[in-house]
């Protein structure tokens, strides 16, 4: 059976942007839909930068927040980064009630998110030659 | 000859009605449904608003997936029953499973790379009381009626 894809990936260089745009709920029975479709895209892309888009999610429960945290060792374990942004004000609550809100790094919204992104990745690359540079600080 | 006194437990139970009640399968598949028609039930009788049930979807949910997972197992034959009262002060949630119980008190947040956890607290956060019935292998939860409308800034 060919299930309907939740997230939308596309390129802006040096991100990559997914958006849930097929479900404004997320919940623990389309759980398992969600979480495919983040590790059939993740899986063997060492070294990306992922932006998750909530725009359209009105509502998360805790199975969610399961899978990100998985999403989350996939992308770090590989070298790369995972973001989010776009997320209203009550699902943005289940995340502080959680701590998960100081684990992952959260935008406001997409426009705001990608410059803010693009620009911390800037600042380790410099970070990162500088180091070369000087290794001994 | 008019008995003068009415028990506690009696007099509470004049007053408690129920404004919904399920039995449902072990499995996911029966969530939404039984969710829904739970919260038609909450905002049809004035516990929540109808715009505002994020927080009352969110621990029907957590309830229920902890019964039917943990306390079930999947396996779908097992029944998960879900019972919302109302008393003068409370809306009382009551969620049934066939499973071996487990200790309330032994549940904390997990940190932050655990992969589960966060179900409990989160209804604990959100409703005005969270327990478990060892005798009758029942989670309760006690939500004061539109307290989940407000939000749930500083609850615990």
């Amino acid at each position: 059976m060919n299930e309907e894809s939740l997230v939308v990936f596309s390129e802006d260089s040096p991100l990559t942007i997914g958006r849930i745009q097929a479900a404004s709920v997320l919940d623990a029975i389309n759980v398992d839909t969600f979480g495919r479709d983040l590790v059939e895209y993740v899986d063997n892309r060492s070294g990306m930068h992922l932006l998750l888009d909530f725009e359209d999610v009105d509502y998360l429960s805790s199975a969610v927040l399961t899978e990100l945290l998985r999403i989350n060792k996939m992308i770090t374990d590989a070298g790369g980064s995972f973001r989010l942004c776009g997320l209203n004000y009550d699902i943005r609550k289940v995340f502080e009630i959680t701590n998960l809100d100081k684990l992952f790094i959260i935008y406001e919204d997409l426009a705001g998110a990608c410059k803010k992104f693009k620009r911390s990745l800037d600042i380790e690359a410099q970070q990162h030659g500088w180091d070369d540079i000087n290794p001994n600080g | 000859m008019l008995t003068p006194f009415i028990s506690i437990h009696h007099r509470q139970s004049l007053v408690e009605k129920t404004i919904f009640y399920s039995e449902i399968p072990s499995s996911v598949d029966a969530l939404r449904p039984t969710v829904e028609s739970a919260i038609a039930a909450l905002v049809a009788h004035g516990w929540i608003d109808e715009d505002r049930s994020f927080y009352a979807h969110l621990c029907l949910e957590e309830a229920l997936v902890n019964a039917i997972t943990h306390g079930n197992r999947l396996e779908r034959q097992r029944k998960v029953r879900l019972q919302i009262q109302e008393t003068n002060n409370y809306c009382v949630f009551r969620i049934w499973d066939e499973g071996q119980g487990f200790r309330m008190d032994a549940v904390e947040l997990p940190d932050t790379q655990s992969p589960g956890g966060r179900g409990i607290c989160l209804m604990k956060h959100c409703m005005e009381e969270v327990t478990y019935d060892k005798t009758e292998n029942c989670l309760v939860m006690k939500m004061k009626r539109k307290a989940l409308s407000k939000g749930v800034s500083n609850h615990e």
